[in-house]
């Protein structure tokens, strides 16, 4: 077990959607770390640019803040 | 007396309205603070017009309530600065949850406990020149600091309190002037030579400092009928009539049943009909929806950004749907269900913890199993995909108390220690107990895994990712790490894989060329290099003794770097 504190995490429906919301927020380069096909560990800075992407683009993710 | 005064609660739930309409607006705009701590002027314009009875801006009056309202939901913490905005707390969601008395008595003591709030700067009557933006004082003054308002809020509110009989606002004046004339300043010395005028303190309007003698009434009376008007009226104290400037002490009594409803349209606007609408229940309604408290109708607008983010904040979208439904006496218009259902199912598609505490588990670890009970208690994190959990970081105090003993925390808000260690040509050692998710990505940019602990450079990987980041960015992260700084022999392999330095070339005639001077020195310093090298006949232009060009080719080949066959492009 490790605890890894102040990252972001993205955990979409599947992969692809994953892949979709990284490449929307051109974050896909920037990702820590994928621990499951649709989950994604990122820096903060970059958590809060998916979620302004995916905002311009009319989606409303569920964001646990 | 009208009905709704009946009592102090059924007084301060027609006044909490106020500032339910000052918290919607924040909801709403999410206003801008600027540098002297205020929200901008369009909140404190919109936030006016969502009071009953709005100040008047032109006529002077300034934004009094507005101003008053947000300073006691600072006070109580009802919002917050975030990213330089004005938002809404978690505080004002418990603050809702409470019934309507003990918000009243938070209230009251919130005004009575203030230290940020001074009733001198509040009334529009009186100008402060020695008032810094930002109210504060700065310069010698007689406005009283905030222990003296404090023990005169409390003069007040014992005063007004023992009152029997209806009274008129200039006669409590008088009466205070007579036997409480210290309430706020001291007037001890009034007639010497010090103590002429009130320091600071001018009329609106004024060119001078009021004069001491015969403006109690001016000066400490604005004070106190802002008192009356604001804290005493709209909390419960007393009922202020101010056309005819009457004082109506009140009694207690049972607190009137909340009379309204909310009428649900199709084109998702919902309206809030009633003469005695209910502030923790229009709460729970602005918490998902846009709020327009602007207007004589209260307005509520369902979207899907405060929509998903009431989701994010643990209300599942059935409980939200059904709340809405329960305030409404017609049917959900049949629309407005299925959208809140498609935005929740679309909104549950992509969860975003964007400050977290991630728990990983590590190969087959079932952290159900592992997790202590009070962790799971306390943090209540969701389980995600590969058996994996996150939660919104908690206060480090928070999650001291329930992290498992001998763990240790990653915290990603510093900078984390180099782990990596590099190893014999182009092999990384990382030991797996010590690697964080960035080392792990810096791991998975240029190298592949060959055991355990053991990485191999790859040039393939080390290409492509200095095509997507940008050598010098790779190189960055390279460097901050690595525990150990590159050697000779590294440096040389990622600079070429990364594109900064050319192949360099070896031909019969026994000369090296390099490009780059960088890219030479590296060369130099490598022992296996230079016993190649017969001498330097020039920057980045070696003579390799004899054979020497199969020996260097042999040895670039090791590190993957191949040499060009022409010597041309020098």
């Amino acid at each position: 077990m490790k605890l890894h504190l102040h990252v972001g995490v993205v955990e979409t429906i599947d992969e692809s959607t994953l892949d979709e919301v990284l490449a929307v927020a051109q974050c896909t380069e920037r990702v820590l770390a994928r621990l499951a096909p649709n989950l994604a560990v990122l820096e903060r800075d970059d958590a809060e640019k998916v979620i302004a992407a995916l905002e311009a683009n009319g989606l409303h993710p569920k964001v646990m803040r | 007396m009208t009905e709704a005064a009946a009592n102090p609660i059924r007084r301060f739930r027609a006044a909490e309205l106020d500032l339910l309409g000052v918290l919607e607006v924040v909801i709403a705009r999410g206003p801008k603070v600027l540098k002297n701590g205020l929200p901008n002027l369009a909140f404190f314009r919109a936030a006016n017009a969502a009071l009953a009875r709005p100040d008047g801006e032109t006529e002077g009056a300034g934004f009094t309530q507005v101003e008053f309202w947000l300073s006691l939901a600072r006070e109580l913490e009802l919002v917050e600065v975030i990213d330089g905005c004005l938002q809404v707390t978690a505080a004002a969601d418990e603050f809702y949850s409470a019934a309507a008395d003990e918000r009243l008595a938070m209230l009251r003591r919130a005004w009575l406990e203030s230290r940020d709030l001074n009733e001198f700067a509040l009334s529009h009557e009186l100008e402060l020149p020695s008032l810094k933006r930002g109210r504060t004082v700065d310069v010698t003054t007689d406005i009283p600091l905030a222990e003296r308002m404090i023990e005169a809020r409390r003069e007040v509110v014992r005063i007004v309190e023992a009152l029997l009989d209806e009274t008129t606002l200039p006669d409590l004046i008088r009466r205070l002037e007579r036997e409480s004339r210290d309430l706020f300043i001291s007037h001890q010395e009034d007639g010497s030579w010090r103590q002429v005028y009130y320091r600071g303190i001018r009329e609106r309007g004024g060119r001078e400092d009021v004069e001491r003698d015969g403006s109690w009434e001016l000066v400490e009376g604005a004070v106190l009928r802002l008192m009356c008007a604001l804290p005493l009226d709209r909390l419960g104290w007393i009922e202020y009539e101010p056309r005819g400037q009457v004082i109506t002490p009140l009694a207690e009594g049972p607190p009137a049943e909340p009379s309204f409803e909310a009428v649900v349209q199709p084109n998702f606007e919902v309206v809030a009909l009633g003469d005695r609408p209910d502030p923790a229940a229009l709460w729970r309604l602005a918490r998902f929806t846009t709020p327009r408290p602007e207007g004589r109708v209260r307005t509520y607008v369902l979207e899907r950004k405060p929509f998903a983010d009431a989701l994010g904040r643990g209300h599942s979208a059935a409980e939200l749907i059904e709340f809405l439904a329960g305030l409404s006496r017609a049917p959900l218009p049949q629309n407005v269900r299925f959208s809140l259902d498609d935005w929740a199912t679309l909104s549950e598609r992509i969860k975003i913890w964007p400050d977290a505490l991630l728990i990983e588990a590590e190969g087959v670890e079932d952290l159900s199993a592992l997790l202590p009970a009070r962790l799971l208690e306390r943090l209540q994190p969701s389980r995600l995909s590969g058996g994996h959990y996150a939660c919104p970081a908690p206060a480090p105090d928070a999650l001291r108390e329930v992290v498992p003993p001998r763990r240790t925390l990653l915290d990603y808000s510093r900078r984390l220690p180099p782990v990596i260690a590099p190893g014999e040509d182009t092999a990384l050692v990382a030991p797996r107990e010590e690697l964080h998710l960035r080392a792990r990505q810096l791991l998975a940019l240029v190298s592949r895994g060959r055991s355990t602990d053991r990485y191999e450079l790859d040039p393939t990987l080390v290409e492509q990712s200095a095509a997507a980041l940008g050598s010098s960015e790779l190189m960055r992260r390279i460097r901050e790490g690595l525990s150990k700084s590159l050697s000779a022999t590294l440096g040389l392999a990622l600079r070429t894989w990364a594109g900064e330095f050319t192949r360099p070339y070896a031909g019969n005639a026994e000369v090296f060329l390099a490009e780059n001077r960088e890219q030479a020195e590296l060369l130099d310093e490598m022992p296996e290099f230079r016993r190649w090298v017969d001498r330097r006949l020039a920057p980045g232009i070696f003579l390799l003794r004899a054979g020497g060009t199969a020996g260097v080719r042999e040895l670039l080949k090791r590190l993957g770097i191949p040499m060009r066959d022409d010597a041309r492009g020098r």
